[in-house]
Formats: C-alpha cells, structure tokens, sequence
C-alpha cells in the first residue's frame, strides 16, 4: 500500500516535469505548427546554464529564471533564422531541428563535460517529508508539483481568459481567420515560441535537479515529451496535462509492476491509441 | 588528411599476403598500438580517463618497448558497437597496428574480439567486462586485462553474508549484461551460504528515476545491494536521501561510486560502502600512491579504475614486449607473453589464468575524505577489507562453471 | 537515359568492381557498409520521396530480420538459405503489422512511428532472455548456399554489390510501374486520387509493406557483414539517420540515398578520426541540407548541369 501511493506522487511529479517541458513543444505546434525535436536539447542546455548559475551565485530562483531567459534567447534565434525558413514542412522542420540539437548537444558536451551533474537544490528543498503513516518523500518533489501546477495554472488563465490568449486559441484553430483582423501575428508568433523556450529551459533546471544531465538527456527526455504530447493531442494544453499525468503514472506504475515490460507499458497503448485515435484525447483535426 | 596512399597500401598488403618476408623487414620500425576508447558520447569520461592512464604509462616508460618505439593511435569508439567494429578494422587494416588495446563499453567488446577473430590482429581487452570472452566464447587471439564482470561480484556476495551479517537481501542491478553479471554473481555466493533474496530490482541504463526503486524496495529487508552504472549512480544516491531511506536501512554499493562520481556526490557518502571492485584510488600500496600521484598532477582528479586498468594494460603489454624483445609481429609469442609474465600494477599482483583473464585482488571500500598532497580534501575509495588474488571462477571448478552456463537474468 | 548518364553509370559499376583492389580493406568494408545503409535509406525513400510519408521506425524492420537470422543462424543453426528468409519475411511481417500507422499522415505519423520505433528497440534492450540485451547476438558466420560460401569481406563485398543493384533495377521498376505513379499522385494530392477512384489508404499500406521488406532485406544484409547485432540496430538514431541518407543524397531518386549513405558514414568514420565534435559537424549538414539543398546532393547535381546547359546553348 505504501509503495502504491509512493509511486503515485512518483508518478505525479515526473508528470509535473514533463508538463513543462511538453506545454511549450504543444503550444508552439498548436500556433505556428513547428514540430522542435531540439526542444529536449532546449531542455539540456538551458538545465546546463542554471547549473553555472547556481554553482556561481547560490541561488536556485536564479538558476530556474536564468536557465529558462537563456534559452528563450537562443531559441529566439534557431527560430527566426532556422525554423521560420521552412515554413510549414513539418519533415524538414524534424530535420532540422534534429540537427540542431546534433549541434547544442556537442557543444553542452565541450563546455561541460560528459559527467552527469546535478544542479544544487537549495538545502531548504533537500532531505524528506515525512507524510502520514511515517511515509517519507522527497521534499523538492513536492515542490516540483507544485512548480508544474503553478505553471499549469498560469497557462491555463493566460491561455483562456486574456486577449493573447484568445488569439492565440483562434490562431490554433484558424489562422488565415486572424490574419484577417490586422493583429501582428508575427509578434504572437515570437511571444509563444519564447514562452516554449523559456519553459523548456526552465524545466531543465528543475529536472537537472533530480534526474541529473548528461549528453544523452536530452533525447531521453524528449521521447517522453513526445509521447505526452501524442496522447495529449497536439496543439492542446489540457491534452499536454492529462497526457502528462498518463505518462508519468504508467511510467511509475509500469516500471513497479511489470519492470519487464515497462517500454511495452508506456509505448505499447500509446502507438495503439495514436492508431485509433490519430489526433490524441484533445486533439482537433487540422 | 588522408594522403593518397591506396596503392602503395595494397601493395604493402600484398606483399605481406606473399611472404613472412616482411615480417623481418618490419622489425625495425615502430611497434603500432590501436587503443579504442570512447572520446566522445555518454561514456565520454570514463574514456578519457581510459586514455589518460594509458598516455601517462608511456609517457612514463619513453615510448619504448623491448628496444622498439612505440606509437599508439587512438579511435573513438563513442560507445557504439557499429563504430567500434568499423574502427578497429581501420586500426587494422587503415594504420596497420600490431596489436589492439581497448574497448571500454561493454556491448562494444564482441564487436572488437570479432575483428581480432577475422584477422588474428591480438586484442589485448580492456574494460569491456563481458563473462562471455573470457569463458564462453574465448578466441585465441584475445587476452583480457581489466576484470571479468562476476569476478567482482561472487566476493561481494560473500562479504554481504559473512561479514556484513546480511541475510535478506534486496538486490538493485543494472539491466544489461555486465550488471546482470555483478548481481548475479553475488546472489550466487549469498544464496550458497544461505542468504535470501528480498527481491530483485533491475533498471535499464539511463533510468530517470529511482523514486520507483527505492519504493519497491520490501520492508523487511536488512540490506539493499546496488549495481549501478552512468548517470544511474547520482540519481540512486540522491534519491536514497531524499526518500529518507538513510534513516531507515543500509545500502551498499557492489559496484556503484567508483572514483569518477564522487565528485558529483558529497559528504553524505562518507562512511558507505561504495565498491567491490579490482581497484580502489584510496589504496595505500606505494605502486599506487605514485601513480595516483602523478595521474592527481596530470589531470587534477585522482583515477577511476579506467585509469588505472589501461595504466595496467600499458605495464602488462609492455612487460610481454620486452620479454619477446620486441617481436610483435610473431603475434603467437607475443600472446603467449600476455599469458605467463606477472606484474605489479597500481592496483596489485597480476597474472593471467589459463583462460587469458587476471587472477587479482578484489577490494571492498568504503568512502572517506582525505587529504590529498595534489588535490586537497576529496572523497575516495578507500579499501578496508582484501579479497587476494581471486579468479574469474571464484572457489567454483572453472569446468563446472563453464557447463553451467553465463548468469542470465 | 542518355549517353553521358550511361558512361557515368558504367564507371561506376567498374569503379565499384574494382574498389577492392585500389582501396584495400578498410575502404571495401566501409563501402559494404555505405550499401547496405543506401539501401535501408532507399527503403525509407520509397515512402518518403514516393509517397511524402516520413517514417522513423525503419530501424526496426531493419533489425527484427538482422535478428532473426542471426538468433536462427547462430542458435539453431539454420542454413543462410532459410535464415535470410525467414528474417526478411519476419521484417515483413512487423512491416505489415506496423502499416496500420498509416492511417495517419503528416507529423502524427511521424509521431508514430517514432513510439512504434521504440517498442521495437525496448524488447530488444530489455528481453535480454532471448534478444541478448546490450551484447546482443554474436558470431554470426558468413553467408553459405550449399557449396558456395562467402570466405572474406572482399567476397562478400560483390555480394552486398550484386545485391544492391539488383534492388536498385527492381525498385526502378516498380517506381516506373502505375504502383508508383499512384504513389507519387498521393503525394501530390490524395484527395484528387481518392476521386479518381484510388483506394489511396491501400495503396500507401502496400507501400509500406515493401518498404518494409527491403529494410528487412538491408537488415540480412547488414547482419552478415557485422557478424553480430544489438539493440543499436533498431535504435532511433538508424531510422533518422536512414532518413537524413535519402535527403542528404536527394529524395525521389535511386542514386540519391546511396550517395547520402556515402556522404554520412564517410563523415561519420572519417572525420571522427581527427575532430572530436563530430556529432555537431553532423547536425551542421542535416541544417545545411534542408535549408540550402533540399533536394540533396542529386538535386545540386541537376542545377549545376542545367546551369551549364544554359551556359552552352
């Protein structure tokens, strides 16, 4: 019973994780259908960057803030001088940005080594919790929930409740339609293409601090990222979320009961529910 | 780069097909070493050290052996079988090397042994710890220097039982060959001697979380036992504390915080068992404090036992070259050297069992922080209990062992 | 074809004859290698260059036949004349079963197959039991057939040779065919296919499937050459890499992903010898490819003989 609801909250907080990291990647499809397979190397890099921060400054906040500002610059860049040039080829874009996370993923390598490093959590956030029935769990996980909720929350609100936010759902399901009202597009455009940055960065500060990065990660991660965004539906935050959770707690659950079989667990209803239901849970046809 | 020397090269290779003619002619030149390691990719560290500890043995003994120069040429495998393979045909066939040194990861290593096989170009091995190459499927060409997987793991059994007291165990291994054969080789020794096993836990290389792990490790368990690997290593030790599991049982590394994650670790590991291994940086021999001395001076790290396994390689082949006076092209000679000299490594007595792997020492260790004359404060293996001279077979009947077959999952 | 393309192909067939003569071991293998991946690139181009689909779980056709015939070979000790079979018709078979994918088009099918690639390659890593897990299946002998049997890798290099352009005639063949044609319609627009009466989600399943088939093919080709496989034969990187050979050399051709196999390992092993940042150096040609030639090496190619045609007349 205790394992069942440990790995429950395991479950819980790889999905706060992922959300992060796959938020952005489905926003940037839903508006602007860019398919990023650099978004994992995204992920790398900006964790790398807080790193340096943390270990120079001490301080977490600034590591999370500066890791995510970080990549939301270089991703301003790979994405108004690489991606925009391929207009809406999605097989190109995968191409491309195949290569370009070949290129972050080297040159992370030549600045940091091939250890794995861990990014310094703040002694506050270390050590256990410990939960009714002497169940001890990490404490910077609970944190991590929380820090995946809070973003949830505030993408949510920013998604449906302000006026970017209703251009960009009518962006999502009618482009030429906005166009048409004379709003600047293009500024949208680079809006939520850095909000995707600045969140894969800044999930890679918060993963780096428990997962730990290494050359390699970054495809590691981005094949989860994929699989919640397939679930999910692409293009679709609430689908990123219940994607998210599916995946973490199949991950946790899968690995617990079936280690075995724990690919099979994750990848094998995945590829049968693309089959079947092509668009994900909340995806709209296109 | 690459001069035009297609033909010239034929011709060379001809002639070599003709006649043993050459092989005199060749004596006079260099002796060419291809040493395979993984430079770049996710095993990138623990290759450099590879590298490192095999420059910093020639370095040492001037280039020379048994009155010849030596060249080496270094590949990069990037821990991809398909690139080792293709690699050491080039060191073969493209450079002409007279013997191959390497690889490091352990899929790796069939790949190489196959190329020694086609062209009987000798492989001395290193690090690559598959049981197969030197039980199973032995070539007569291939020699092993570093360690046979379950050669650490039947003393680590044994320890676990008898002196740690242990018996219900929870085992945590890596899943795939090397870590099913550590693992599988101490619940061979703990179960003989009576231990139980709580349960098995294996996680493929890579895995992101050990939140699951440490979850479905049983409450009644007196003791954990960790075989793990790569990134694996700070993420199971993180996730031990953080789960609060310190406070409530005890974990000891098989084979787990070798030299090179110690860095990424802090003062929460000292006092933990951290290895059952060949090698320990911590050993107080003076062959070892003089090389972990200058290796501390070179690179500002103290080794992990890749440093030290190729430092070994490089004293081993050159001690069988000198014994052969530099023959190397009588390659059957120069085998038959690798088999019967002894040396004295960093990390202790070495020879050779009649199935071309080291009988050696096994060492557990405990970590400790010490004060290093190079380094200053830094965390170490230091070994506090010796397994001497202890073969691939353990106490088991090699013949027996053959007949029952690899550990397998 | 015109005389110029005739003499150009003759060349290179004689140039390929004599390779093992000029280039010694080492180029012959690396150029055994080049074939055997142009041809798993050829596979992939049949969906993408053909029909616009853009598949990356080719690595696992790949290597469910490289593992059938070396588990069958080396376990049971099946004759080559029945391993290479049975390991192309099992590729065959997961190609058939994995075809339902195309039901999807654009990136949800490229979505796809990337999770369908990594099913593949987890029993391969984890099914240690039976696959071998990270040391996979060793000693694979070369091919035999009765009395004749492959002794060297010079040998086997004319094997992999004759093989491949035999692939490369048939595969001209059914690209030329009214298969093809409906194919390339696809591509263009399927809608107008389907009112021309076209039963377009068929046709590009039987596409699949014989692309499937040929991986497969590539797949026994490349067990034979390695004498091993492991999980990395059905790895992710494969499948990309196979795709970046078909854009690299130029899609929709037949020369193209050979030429793009040749340009990708020749780096790949090459360069690796001198600069440590190959990866990047990797990455820089993939982006150079899409932005500055998408048409790949074929297409550069065309442009500068269009532009000194132009010059000429």
């Amino acid at each position: 019973m205790t394992s069942a609801i440990l790995q429950a909250i395991n479950g819980v907080s790889l999905a706060a994780l992922l959300f992060l990291l796959a938020s952005g990647f489905t926003l940037s499809f839903g508006l602007m259908r860019v398919v990023n397979m650099a978004h994992g190397a995204y992920y790398l890099i900006g964790g790398y960057v807080g790193l340096s921060i943390a270990e120079h400054t001490g301080s977490f906040a600034l590591a999370l803030a500066g890791g995510g500002a970080a990549v939301a610059l270089g991703g301003f860049f790979i994405d108004r001088f690489l991606i925009r040039r391929t207009g809406e080829n999605h097989l190109a874009q995968v191409l491309l940005t195949v290569g370009v996370a070949f290129v972050i993923g080297d040159v992370a390598l030549q600045i940091w080594g091939g250890d794995n490093l861990m990014v310094p959590a703040p002694q506050q956030l270390k050590g256990a919790v410990v939960l009714p029935g002497g169940i001890y769990y990490p404490k910077y996980r609970f944190i991590l929930i929380f820090l995946g909720v809070f973003v949830g929350i505030a993408l949510w609100l920013l998604y449906k409740k302000t006026q970017i936010g209703a251009v960009v759902r009518a962006g999502v399901d009618d482009r030429e339609q906005v166009n048409a009202t004379g709003i600047n597009v293009d500024r949208l455009f680079v809006m939520v293409s850095a909000l995707a940055s600045f969140l894969a960065g800044l999930a890679g500060v918060a993963g780096g601090a428990f997962l730990t990065l290494y050359p390699g990660a970054e495809w590691e991660i981005l094949v989860y990222a994929l699989v919640v965004v397939i679930v999910g539906g692409l293009g679709s935050l609430e689908g990123a979320m219940i994607g998210a959770l599916i995946v973490g707690l199949l991950d946790a659950y899968g690995r617990w009961l079936l280690p075995e079989f724990s690919y099979f667990v994750l990848f094998g209803p995945i590829a049968l529910l693309m089959i079947f239901r092509p668009r994900g849970l909340f995806g709209r046809e296109h | 780069m690459q001069p035009h020397r297609p033909l010239i090269r034929s011709s060379v290779a001809m002639l070599a097909a003709f006649g043993i003619a050459a092989v005199a002619h060749a004596q006079s030149g260099p002796i060419k070493i291809g040493v395979l390691a993984p430079v770049t990719g996710p095993l990138a560290t623990p290759g450099k050290d590879m590298v490192e500890g095999w420059k910093m043995f020639w370095d040492q003994a001037g280039h020379s052996a048994g009155g010849r120069k030596v060249e080496y040429v270094i590949a990069d495998t990037t821990c991809n079988p398909d690139q080792a393979l293709t690699q050491a045909r080039r060191l073969v066939h493209q450079e002409k090397v007279h013997f191959m040194v390497g690889p490091l990861c352990g899929h790796e290593g069939p790949a190489v042994a196959q190329v020694s096989k086609e062209t009987g170009v000798p492989l001395v091995m290193d690090a690559a710890g598959a049981d197969v190459i030197t039980k199973w499927d032995r070539t007569p060409s291939v020699v092993r220097t570093a360690v046979s997987a379950s050669q650490i793991g039947h003393p680590w059994g044994e320890y676990m039982y008898k002196e740690l007291g242990l018996r219900n165990v929870t085992f945590i291994g890596q899943d795939y060959t090397w870590g099913h054969e550590v693992t599988l080789g101490a619940v061979r020794t703990f179960t003989a001697l009576g231990g139980k096993v709580a349960k098995m836990i294996w996680n493929p290389i890579g895995t992101k979380d050990y939140g699951p792990t440490i979850a479905a490790i049983p409450a009644d368990t007196d003791g954990v036992s960790a075989v793990v690997v790569g990134p694996d290593r700070v993420r199971l030790f993180e996730a031990w504390f953080n789960f609060g599991m310190d406070k409530k049982k005890k974990i000891y590394g098989g084979y787990w915080m070798h030299q090179d994650v110690l860095p990424q670790m802090d003062d929460r590991a000292i006092g933990m068992i951290g290895n059952s291994l060949n090698y320990a940086a911590g050993l107080q021999t003076p062959e070892n404090i003089a090389f972990t001395t200058e290796f501390a001076k070179r690179t500002k790290r103290l080794p992990s036992w890749f440093g030290e396994s190729a430092y070994s390689a490089g004293l081993w082949t050159k001690t069988a070259i000198d014994s052969i006076k530099g023959k190397v092209e009588d390659r059957d000679a120069f085998l038959k050297a690798m088999r019967t000299v002894t040396i004295k490594g960093p990390r202790g007595p070495l020879r050779m069992d009649d199935y071309g792997n080291p009988i050696q020492n096994v060492y557990i260790s405990k970590i400790q922080k010490i004060k290093h004359p190079v380094l200053g404060e830094v965390l170490t293996n230091v070994p506090f209990k010796t397994y001497e001279n202890v073969s691939q077979f353990w106490t088991f009947d090699p013949k027996e062992f053959l007949a029952r077959g690899p550990y397998k999952r | 074809m015109d005389r110029a393309r005739l003499m150009l192909l003759v060349v290179a067939l004689a140039g390929a004859a004599a390779l093992p003569w000029i280039g010694g071991p080492f180029w012959t293998g690396l150029a055994t290698q080049m074939m055997i991946f142009g041809l798993l690139a050829l596979s992939v181009d049949l969906l993408l260059g053909h029909a616009g689909l853009f598949s990356l779980t080719h690595a696992s056709f790949f290597a469910v036949s490289a593992y059938t015939v070396a588990i069958l070979q080396v376990r049971y000790g099946w004759p080559t004349l029945a391993a290479a079979p049975a390991g192309i018709l099992l590729g065959t078979a997961l190609a058939a079963l994995f075809g339902i994918s195309v039901r999807t088009r654009g990136v949800y099918f490229i979505l796809i197959t990337i999770a369908l690639g990594y099913v593949v390659w987890g029993i391969a890593h984890r099914w240690s039991s039976f696959t071998g897990g990270d040391n996979g299946v060793t000693n694979v002998p070369f091919p035999a057939v009765g009395p004749l049997a492959v002794t060297s890798h010079t040998q086997y290099y004319y094997v992999v040779l004759a093989a491949v352009i035999l692939c490369g005639l048939g595969y001209r063949v059914l690209i030329r065919s009214p298969f093809g044609l409906g194919l390339r319609g696809v591509k263009a627009s399927e809608t107008r296919m389907q009112s021309l009466g076209y039963r377009t989600g068929l046709h590009i399943y039987v596409a699949f499937v014989l692309s499937g088939a040929l991986a497969s093919f590539a797949g026994v080709l490349y067990v034979y050459y390695n004498k091993f496989v492991n999980p990395v034969a059905a790895s992710f990187p494969v499948s990309v890499e196979a795709a970046l050979m078909a854009i690299v050399g130029g899609t929709g051709t037949i020369v193209g992903p050979f030429l793009g196999a040749g340009v990708v390992l020749g780096l790949r092993n090459w360069v690796s010898s001198f600069v440590e940042m190959h990866h990047a150096i990797m990455g820089a040609v993939f982006i150079a490819t899409v932005l500055w030639a998408p048409q790949g090496l074929v297409g550069i190619a065309a442009r500068v003989r269009a532009r000194l045609k132009g010059r000429d007349g």
